[in-house]
């Protein structure tokens, strides 16, 4: 697990104060929410107010990981910015709307592109990219789907 | 507000892909700026001394070295206004303009507001995408999220699902709008296209193809406001602003899982029909904001023109061609006459004025009494785009 990972080119995100509790239960394969002590509210991406009631006062909740494919794109192309991608196409980023109320954009993996649907079942299954970045990814729920 | 504020003139420079091997010019969002500012003032008869102790607009763009960019603009152009405002809408910039022009000049503090938009993105070398939201660096682009043409793909995508839209009905709003744009001797695209070309254009990220994209281009625009008063003294044929609506954020259904398929323009447009005391059976025109053909589909159906889900058949029963009953993006609009990066939303407004003061020339929508324009812009997280704005122009005020 803590093996360096040579050469990862791909872009990673910033890891920032709001958003290192996120990527610490990354690393531990934990989907964590921001989640609003007030209204109790869950919320994705990241931000520094409650997009419900406005409080700043949150705690980061583990969640179930599961939910559904709203949208899916099947990437074709890349673009001049984007050339370590160029490998792995075609490949899917998708809208998944988890069991919790949010909304995430991340990859399917674990299936062919073309098997992807809108209302499919999946799961989290985290990919570890470099010694402090895990992305969360979805693949297709095991049990049913 | 109703017929307060009326538009004078227009300009529009060249457009460029900056592609030098083909002869084409390379030139800077600074240069457009000046290009479009002397077009604009010769169009109207004007002076930049006019605009002294009046009020100047610019936009946002690509290209700026310095993030305060108005400042910059108005030393460049060497104009002393009384107003300086600075858009930040996306596409919407130009739009935004107007109605920021129309409620400075409502309030009695200008007459009249020099309204600029240019930009210059194929100038820009790499490393220039990374200018974007914070979120998008950290929650998107890691998992190869193609900036907008994957964000519109799930729309699109969706549209497609809930309502059994096809790729075909798309298709047919990229024909018409190259039709449109061949009579434009300024788009960057005016060969003819058919419904297989389209189909055979390039996968970009599906259901995305190459030819339900805008094309970047380099250009500037610009446009005077005045008091209705003013703008009869300088022209013959002012464009009234007859009715606007705005709407920013907003979210279909759930603010954390909304319905991607309806945008802000059901809003905006609600709030500019109801204003203009028009109804969507008198429009002459559409114009509407055209990044991506999904989005110019969603749009007949969020203005209007037809009930949600219907956008699909509408575009296959209607022609939208200058030869139909609803000429949409009469000069081709930004999927054939290029955007002009962030004043892409120029296209739209200028286009439209140009058609009520009947000088469209060879696509002149004969008649043409009221043009129904909308700007779209930045796009949302997990949603459609950020900015709506909905505006009536026309070339008279009925009572």
């Amino acid at each position: 697990m803590t093996a360096p990972i040579l050469a990862y080119e791909k872009p990673i995100p910033e890891i920032t104060d709001l958003t290192k509790p996120f990527w610490e239960a990354a690393k531990r394969n934990e989907l964590v929410l921001q989640n609003c002590k007030t209204c109790r509210k869950y919320q994705w991406y990241p931000r520094y107010s409650c997009i419900n009631c406005g409080s700043r006062n949150f705690e980061w909740k583990k969640v179930s990981g599961r939910g559904t494919v709203y949208s899916y794109t099947i990437i074709r192309q890349v673009v001049a910015n984007s050339p370590a991608f160029q490998k792995d196409i075609p490949f899917v980023v998708a809208l998944v709307d988890l069991e919790e109320g949010v909304r995430m954009y991340s990859n399917i993996v674990g299936c062919k592109p073309e098997e992807v649907h809108i209302g499919m079942s999946v799961e989290v299954a985290f990919a570890q990219v470099t010694n402090e970045v895990s992305l969360p990814k979805f693949k297709p729920t095991a049990s049913k789907g | 507000m109703r017929g307060e504020v009326a538009i004078v003139g227009y300009g529009e420079t060249p457009v460029s892909r900056a592609r030098v091997d083909k002869g084409e010019q390379r030139l800077t969002a600074e240069e457009y700026y000046a290009w479009a500012m002397e077009l604009t003032l010769n169009n109207c008869g004007l002076t930049k001394q006019d605009f002294d102790g009046q009020g100047l607009g610019v936009i946002g763009a690509i290209w700026p070295h310095s993030e305060i960019w108005s400042a910059e603009i108005v030393q460049n152009l060497g104009i002393s206004p009384k107003l300086l405002l600075r858009a930040d809408h996306g596409g919407a910039s130009a739009a935004a303009l107007l109605l920021q022009s129309a409620f400075a000049i409502h309030s009695g503090l200008v007459d009249i507001v020099l309204c600029l938009g240019a930009d210059a993105p194929m100038s820009v070398q790499n490393g220039s995408g990374l200018r974007t939201w914070r979120y998008e660096l950290d929650h998107l682009i890691p998992y190869g999220m193609m900036g907008p043409n994957s964000m519109i793909a799930f729309v699109m995508q969706r549209h497609m699902f809930q309502y059994g839209t096809k790729r075909e009905q798309f298709g047919k709003i990229s024909v018409a709008q190259r039709y449109n744009a061949g009579l434009n001797p300024n788009a960057y695209l005016r060969n003819p296209i058919t419904i297989d070309d389209y189909l055979k254009s390039r996968p970009i990220s599906d259901p995305i193809l190459l030819l339900d994209a805008v094309i970047s281009v380099n250009g500037g625009l610009g446009f005077v406001v005045a008091s209705a008063k003013k703008a009869k003294q300088l022209t013959e044929k002012p464009v009234y602003l007859l009715g606007f609506g705005e709407k920013h954020n907003y979210s279909h259904g759930s603010i954390y899982q909304p319905d991607v398929t309806v945008t802000g323009v059901t809003q905006a447009a609600r709030d500019a029909f109801k204003m203009a005391k028009a109804k969507q059976e008198e429009i002459s025109f559409f114009q509407p904001y055209d990044d991506y053909t999904a989005i110019v589909l969603m749009q007949f159906e969020d203005a209007g023109f037809c009930k949600k889900g219907d956008g699909g058949k509408f575009v296959e029963n209607n022609d939208l061609t200058l030869k139909g009953d609803l000429p949409t993006n009469t000069g081709g609009g930004q999927l054939s006459a290029g955007q002009p990066g962030m004043a892409g939303g120029f296209v739209h407004v200028v286009e439209a004025v140009r058609q009520l003061k009947d000088e469209a020339g060879g696509r002149q929508v004969k008649g043409a009494e009221f043009g129904f324009v909308t700007g779209l812009g930045g796009l949302t997280f997990g949603g459609n785009l950020v900015n709506s704005f909905a505006l009536i122009l026309s070339s008279e005020v009925p009572k």
